[in-house]
């Protein structure tokens, strides 16, 4: 029987500051977040001086929780793991300086990683991956299709032209007076709605794979624009269905086109989008009709953490692949270069 | 600087030192009142590439094992938000990782002891003299302080760190000088800091304050003077909160500026 290993995980690259320890590449010990949204929503949005200076703060308490809700001691730990990219690059460079002087302190070995490639790896940590598999990434700062041909290989297929769905969905949030951040009450209202203002869908070129949302977004503007002028009330809930709506026909249209045309055995919905009810419940429909297998992990999974930077970074501990101590934070940096090398 | 290496490195006050806050990265190790060895990398303006290195670098050449190191040393700023964070994330995270105290001082006071200590062995420096560490904060204003030196060994801040314009700072220490008492003034005021941004200042500095001196040394931070700052605060049981040890960013972010600017408008 081999020794069991533990992967240490540092994720600071937007504004939770958080650490994991996972043993064996997939049982989570701790997964600590702290999340700094309280501080940014009296300013309406992450503001990066902000989030460095509370990364700092918080680095080595969440540490220590980490460590201690895990069971085990310092001594156990076979390798650090951290988000090098992409992010802010205030935000990530405290979460890389934090892992190289832990690696250097522990004498362990260092693992850079992708932030979305541990979006997508979350879900190794509810379930196994079969390949080709392909996977919707949507969150505040991405939205992706990425081709998993392989384990640990990415290829990306269509990524958004202007702004992220989760971008979108607090532009619009702030646009009808709704608090930051702004997604989860469109979600809410866009249930509750009991009419919908007909919003258009982006749907660019016929067989491309790419979003767009900033037309979409000022369609809203507009609407809102239209009903001030005429001093009439702000529709909200018929809006945010209508905005919603749009969203999820387009993203989930070609995420099921792409998935047939690779002929993909699994479909993984990650990011903190991923926690849309009205997304998750549409995507779960269309994947029973099309008898193709959707894998999505919690909510605690899917909106920044580092667990699953340790799930990812463990894609690269199996194959020995470790990053020097003069590892740089990326806010670049690329999900297909960071792919496993054999 | 004045490093032995012959002694043995147990049973001592040994420290390992560091500062990112301006320019240079600074590492080194210190112990019982001397810099053991040091290093000054100006090569890379991203100091978060290099640091880590650097320090492991430095212990590998000067055969310092984790076991030997008494507390951690680092300058805590003020200077570049991103550069002083970087040194003390490291400071914090080795500190924690090691279980070793950590003791933080202020990369002006750094800056300004460093370049007396280095001053005091030429012939030409002034008995008493008061050393003003500047470090640009754009905008025509520096972070910057005062201290009072002499050579019977006497170091002693007058002022604390801040940020301030250079102009006005520059007016207030002549007058500072002009009527301090007899005992209090100083032989000369230096100015010290980096190079490249003393550059076109000296002409704004360089009028003393009557028969006072005002002179710009360019002087780049040691992590040797963080070290032996740090030390004497250490013999005296000094120690930071590791988990709380945050930078000295000596002012507030825009964004929370802003803020405050709008609640006040609103409150009028
Ligand atoms: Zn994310």
């Amino acid at each position: 029987m081999t020794r069991p290993y533990h992967l240490l995980a540092i994720e600071t690259s937007c504004d939770e500051t958080s650490v994991a320890v996972v043993r064996n590449g997939g049982e989570v010990l701790s997964n600590v977040v702290s999340s700094q949204i309280d501080t940014h929503r009296r300013f309406g949005g992450v503001v990066p001086e902000i989030a460095s200076r509370k990364h700092v703060e918080s680095v080595t308490v969440i540490l220590e929780e980490a460590v201690a809700k895990a069971g085990v001691s310092l001594g156990d730990i076979d390798a650090v793991a951290v988000t090098q990219g992409p992010g802010l690059v205030g935000a990530l460079l405290v979460g890389v300086v934090a892992a190289k002087s832990l690696s250097l302190a522990l004498d362990v070995p260092l693992i850079g990683t992708h932030h979305i490639a541990g979006h997508i790896y979350a879900n190794r940590l509810v379930g196994e991956i079969e390949y080709p598999a392909l996977a919707l990434v949507v969150s505040g700062g991405h939205t992706e299709l990425v081709l998993l041909a392989s384990e640990g290989r990415f290829q990306i297929i269509g990524r958004t032209r202007d702004d992220a769905v989760g971008e979108a969905y607090d532009k619009v949030a702030r646009a009808l007076s709704l608090p930051y951040p702004g997604g989860p009450h469109i979600d809410r209202l866009a249930q509750e709605a009991r009419e919908e203002i007909e919003l258009p869908r982006a749907w660019l070129e016929p067989d491309c794979y790419d979003f767009s949302f900033s037309g979409l977004k000022s369609a809203v503007l507009a609407e809102i624009n239209r009903a001030n002028m005429k001093g009439e009330p702000i529709r909200a809930a018929a809006l945010a269905r209508g905005f919603q709506e749009s969203v999820i026909d387009v993203v989930t249209a070609k995420a099921m086109k792409a998935a047939a045309e690779y002929g993909v055995r699994q479909l993984l919905l990650c990011g903190g989008v991923a926690a849309n009810r009205g997304l998750r419940e549409r995507l779960s429909a269309l994947c029973a009709e099309a008898a193709l297998p959707l894998l999505v992990p919690p909510l605690s999974l899917c909106t920044d953490n580092a667990a699953m930077i340790a799930a990812a970074a463990d894609l690269k501990w199996r194959r020995g692949e470790f990053g020097t101590l003069d590892l740089k934070a990326e806010p670049q940096l690329s999900l297909e270069d960071w792919s496993v090398s054999h | 600087m004045n490093g032995t290496n012959s002694g043995k490195m147990e049973g001592g006050c040994t420290a390992l030192a560091l500062d990112t806050s301006s320019a240079v990265l600074a590492t080194a190790i210190t112990r019982n009142g001397s810099v053991w060895d040091s290093s000054q990398s100006f090569t890379e303006r991203n100091h978060s590439v290099r640091v880590v290195s650097d320090l492991r670098e430095l212990m590998a050449r000067a055969g310092l094992r984790r076991e030997q190191i008494d507390f951690i040393a680092v300058g805590r700023g003020p200077g570049s938000y991103t550069g002083v964070r970087i040194a003390v994330t490291a400071a914090k995270t080795l500190a924690w990782a090691w279980q070793k105290p950590l003791v933080g001082v202020s990369s002006l006071e750094a800056m300004a002891f460093g370049a007396w200590h280095q001053w005091t062995g030429r012939p030409d420096t002034e008995r008493s003299a008061w050393i003003v560490p500047v470090m640009d904060a754009r905008r025509g204003q520096v972070y910057t302080s005062l201290f009072a030196a002499n050579r019977d060994g006497k170091w002693a801040r007058a002022e604390a760190d801040g940020i301030r314009p250079l102009a006005a700072w520059c007016d207030s220490l002549r007058e500072l000088a002009a009527n301090a008492d007899d005992s209090e003034r100083p032989q000369a005021v230096y100015f010290v800091g980096e190079s490249s941004f003393l550059e076109g200042k000296r002409e704004a500095i360089a009028a003393g304050a009557g028969t006072i001196p005002f002179r710009t040394e360019a002087f780049a931070i040691e992590a040797g003077a963080v070290g032996l700052l740090a030390e004497r605060k250490f013999r005296r049981g000094e120690r930071d909160d590791i988990h709380g040890f945050v930078p000295n960013y000596t002012q507030l972010t825009e964004a929370e500026v802003n803020l405050m600017k709008a609640r006040t408008e609103i409150a009028k």
